[in-house]
């Protein structure tokens, strides 16, 4: 009895799971062999057209690898700037904490497509920085900056750089502070430390967050639609053309899973790659 | 462990400029008086905000926002707040799949969660009519933030003093709603204010979810955006920043320091 | 082996002085603690001697040479943290080589030692074992060989059985004590626990308020305190305010005293200070118990407590509430008239206290 009552707290949200996450998800799977049709969604039957389509077409076959090095390259570039941040936040004194710990946040309070925007609004043709340069006398034409893979990597970063630094801060701050001091106490100096205690103690951090960044950031459209201005074809902006504009549903399906399969067949290599067998 | 050198510092500096840039600059667009994004600002005007609050598109899509905002909210706080209870409370071997199941919704790309609900309220013959489809994937959005910040609150708190309320003859549910509900109340507010504000922003189920008629406000600034490139969009984005702030400001205020 | 002479010590946090001026010498081969309340200073003595604090005036040597400004990783130190501290993705054997690795051993010499540290502690099964798959004795084992095995000038340890359950804390006190005489290493040891402190020190040091009150042996402290302060820290103790009737010899001792109802004591002690009255000190095992009407002083047994070995008794007497251990053999019960006898040779005069609340 008293199981079952405590089952009723559950039992909402178990059935919302239930029916608006797995079954609409098991459904995707099967369109994604539903036989492709002119003029409807899709039509009578099973079929492979989805996902011959997808290889087929060099146009949308090569949108996988970049979509992925895209990926990659945004969890890199977060990384490399969430770390010293991570640690900086970590280290810092209680009253400085909160003020940084609100500025790495913020972006995550305000929507991505006002983000999106600002980085529109800095790195167009006209935006704060090439006017900027221009009224240097730095340049006479304007960098392009926007509509290519570098403006897109670079927004997407900002736009997930706080999931990076929230697993590191995490990872940083259950450390015991005297692992460090002991590090010192038998002879390692600074870098020493940091390449041998503080950074491999944080490497579940690194792993979570860099699983976060990457999947975040192949399944993002916003960003990448904005930024990118349809010139930079990630294989989500192509799936979500191909079901919203063209309605070809077994395609797009078929597309999206190829995306998920590859994200997660990566995330596997990667945790294998960083296994860490101590935790 | 502190590597205090003077490169290191001024790296750090340009990665927090770097997180504020994008903002900052939407405000400071906002007030540009000129007819186009330009830099530097042809001088300094509110003539923006005069625009957007006579145009009755953006203004429907904030009310749309809210209204959706508001509901998905309520519904995701209170079950998510029963999922947390079960977690913390009741769950046994399977936590971890109660967990990771509630999370499901923030661990799964977004776009593809709506693109699944589409399929599936097409398959089931509703459609993305009387925004039903839209209604619950703003729902599954906001659950993880509820189901979190309430996890984490009734972690915080040892279960005993409701069992000691119990023992001096308070029944399951006055012991609940007398002593537990007080405690976890900034958890409460804080899941609520993250799950407005997530409501409000999400992009990806409102996009490919919101049918036809009005639309949420960054749908709206989204289709905007592909064709105008007028300040007024940076003033509805100051606006919803804003909007935002005061609501972060507001709980912060009211919990803050209780949580 | 190595002396550690520390000067007159000062450490400022802001406006407040954590340490006033701390001297102290330790012989090598010594065993000292410092001991004392939490925020005493100890920690922070530690600290400045590891290099983890800077000091803000005074001198640290090391076999006379003044280290106070080397880095910690320079100071050639091993030292043992409350929490272990050890690196949780190295397995044991790695965290034994890691000092040695940053003193770019050879491969062969790091393997050789670490081998013999592991047997030292006993943990030589353990080798490849992660931190987490270890119990909290063997942990503790694990981190004081991490610190010896680099065969440091000096060993520090900072409450390093305070997350140990009391049976193994007391093992743990035996086995650390018979390492450091077996490796002879100066050591100096942080604790609260005056038990910890006096079963394993050479010598024992009671600091308060960032003050040295008393550096002496631990019999010494235990049975000559500096001060009525160190008498109640070390153990419990009685304090009898008792007037002097005659004084034979104030600095060589020799004090006739009175016990409320007229029955003289004699003070062994020296006392310079006496005066019209005494405080003298008189340990709870120093007192015996007999029947009503004999001993030195009479009193009503007011509680009674047995705790196994012995009997805890709180007599009220004319000199207020006083503790007395007695034998489990002895009938005595609540509400009985007793009377006490003082081992009067190893009364103790408390010097007064300027300022400092007792």
């Amino acid at each position: 009895m008293k199981r079952f009552r405590s089952y009723l707290l559950i039992a909402p949200t178990a059935a919302l799971i239930f029916l608006f996450i797995v079954l609409p998800y098991v459904t995707v799977l099967i369109m994604s062999f539903r036989a492709p049709a002119d003029g409807q969604p899709y039509g009578e039957g099973f079929s492979l057209g989805g996902y011959a389509q997808f290889f087929g077409q060099a146009y949308y076959a090569w949108s996988l690898p970049q979509t992925i090095l895209l990926g990659m390259a945004t969890t890199l570039i977060c990384l490399v700037l969430g770390y010293p941040i991570a640690l900086h936040i970590a280290t810092a004194s209680r009253k400085w904490r909160g003020l940084l710990y609100g500025i790495v946040l913020s972006p995550l309070l305000i929507g991505i497509v006002v983000r999106s925007y600002g980085w529109t609004i800095l790195l167009g043709n006209s935006g704060v920085i090439n006017a900027t340069l221009r009224n240097l006398g730095v340049i006479d034409r304007p960098l392009p900056l926007m509509y290519n893979n570098f403006g897109v990597i670079l927004a997407l970063a900002h736009v997930f750089l706080p999931f990076m630094v929230l697993p590191l801060l995490s990872a940083l701050q259950s450390m015991d502070p005297a692992i460090a001091q002991a590090a010192r106490s038998l002879g390692a100096r600074r870098f020493t430390i940091f390449r041998r205690v503080t950074f491999p103690v944080s490497m579940p951090g690194v792993q979570a967050g860099c699983i976060l960044v990457f999947v975040l950031a192949i399944s993002s459209y916003v960003t990448p639609a904005l930024v990118g201005g349809m010139r930079v074809k990630t294989t989500t902006l192509l799936v979500v053309d191909a079901l919203i504009d063209q309605f070809q549903w077994p395609f797009g399906s078929a597309m999206a899973l190829v995306l998920a399969v590859s994200a997660g067949l990566i995330v596997l290599i990667f945790a294998r790659l960083t296994r860490m067998k101590w935790t | 462990m502190q590597i205090a050198t003077p490169v290191l510092a001024l790296f750090r500096v340009c990665i927090y400029a770097f997180l504020l840039a994008p903002i900052v600059v939407v405000v400071l667009a906002s007030f540009n008086a000129g007819n186009f994004l330009t830099f530097p600002p042809q001088g300094l005007s509110l003539r923006w905000f005069w625009t957007f609050l006579q145009n009755d598109v953006f203004l429907d899509a904030i009310a749309y926002s809210a209204i959706l905002a508001a509901a998905s909210t309520a519904v995701s706080l209170v079950i998510g707040t029963m999922a947390a209870l079960y977690f913390v409370r009741h769950a046994g071997r399977e936590a971890e799949t109660v967990r990771v199941g509630v999370l499901l919704p923030l661990i799964l790309p977004e776009i593809l969660t709506a693109i699944a609900l589409l399929f599936f309220f097409y398959e089931i013959g509703i459609g993305t009519e009387h925004k039903i489809a839209l209604f619950t994937g703003h729902v599954l959005m906001t659950l993880p933030f509820v189901f979190l910040n309430v996890t984490t609150s009734l972690q915080g708190r040892d279960d005993s003093v409701e069992l000691a309320a119990r023992t001096l003859g308070a029944s399951r549910y006055t012991a609940f709603r007398r002593i537990t509900l007080p405690l976890i109340a900034p958890g409460l507010a804080t899941g609520a204010v993250f799950a407005f504000i997530i409501s409000f922003d999400t992009f990806g189920v409102s996009f490919i979810l919101k049918g036809t008629g009005s639309a949420p406000l960054p749908i709206q600034l989204y289709d905007y955006l592909r064709f105008n490139f007028t300040p007024e969009a940076a003033a509805v984005s100051t606006v919803s920043i804003l909007l935002t702030l005061v609501l972060v400001t507001a709980a912060d205020l009211l919990f803050g320091r209780k949580a | 082996m190595t002396e550690v002479s520390l000067r007159a010590l000062q450490k400022l946090y802001g406006k407040t002085l954590a340490l006033k001026g701390i001297s102290l010498d330790v012989a090598h081969g010594e065993f000292v603690s410092l001991l004392g309340p939490s925020g005493c200073g100890k920690s922070t003595t530690l600290k400045c001697i590891a290099g983890f604090e800077e000091v803000s005036d005074g001198r640290i040597c090391f076999d006379n040479k003044d280290i106070s400004r080397k880095l910690p990783e320079d100071r050639d130190i091993g030292m043992v943290f409350q929490s272990y501290a050890l690196f949780p993705h190295m397995t044991v054997a790695q965290n034994l080589a890691f000092g040695l690795e940053m003193r770019r051993l050879s491969k062969s010499v790091i393997a050789e030692r670490v081998a013999k540290a592991m047997e030292m502690v006993q943990l030589t099964p353990y080798a490849d074992r992660f931190p987490k798959a270890l119990s909290g004795g063997q942990q503790q084992r694990v981190a004081l060989a991490r610190a010896l095995v680099i065969e440091p000038a000096i060993l520090l340890l900072d409450e390093p059985l305070a997350n140990l359950d009391a049976k193994l804390r007391n093992e743990m006190r035996g086995f650390i004590r018979d390492l450091q005489k077996r490796v002879g290493i100066t050591t100096i040891y942080v604790t609260h626990d005056q038990d910890e402190a006096m079963t394993m020190s050479d010598r024992v040091v009671v600091m308060f308020d960032g003050e040295i009150a008393q550096a002496a042996t631990p019999e010494e402290v235990y049975d000559r305190p500096a001060s009525e302060r160190v008498a109640r820290f070390v153990g419990n103790a009685n304090i009898l305010e008792l007037p002097v009737m005659a004084v034979r010899d104030r600095a060589a001792g020799g004090f006739d005293l009175t016990l409320p109802g007229g029955t003289p004591l004699h003070l062994a002690a020296p006392a310079p200070w006496a005066n019209g009255a005494l405080r003298v000190m008189a340990r709870p095992e120093q007192i015996s118990l007999t029947d009503p009407g004999f001993g030195q002083l009479g009193g009503r047994v007011a509680k009674r407590y047995f705790s196994g070995g012995h009997v805890e008794y709180t007599i009220d007497t004319d000199c207020g509430p006083l503790l007395v251990l007695g034998p489990t053999t002895q009938a005595v019960h609540e509400g009985d008239a007793v009377g006490l006898t003082f081992d009067a040779s190893r009364l103790w005069p408390m010097a007064p206290e300027s300022g400092a609340k007792p």
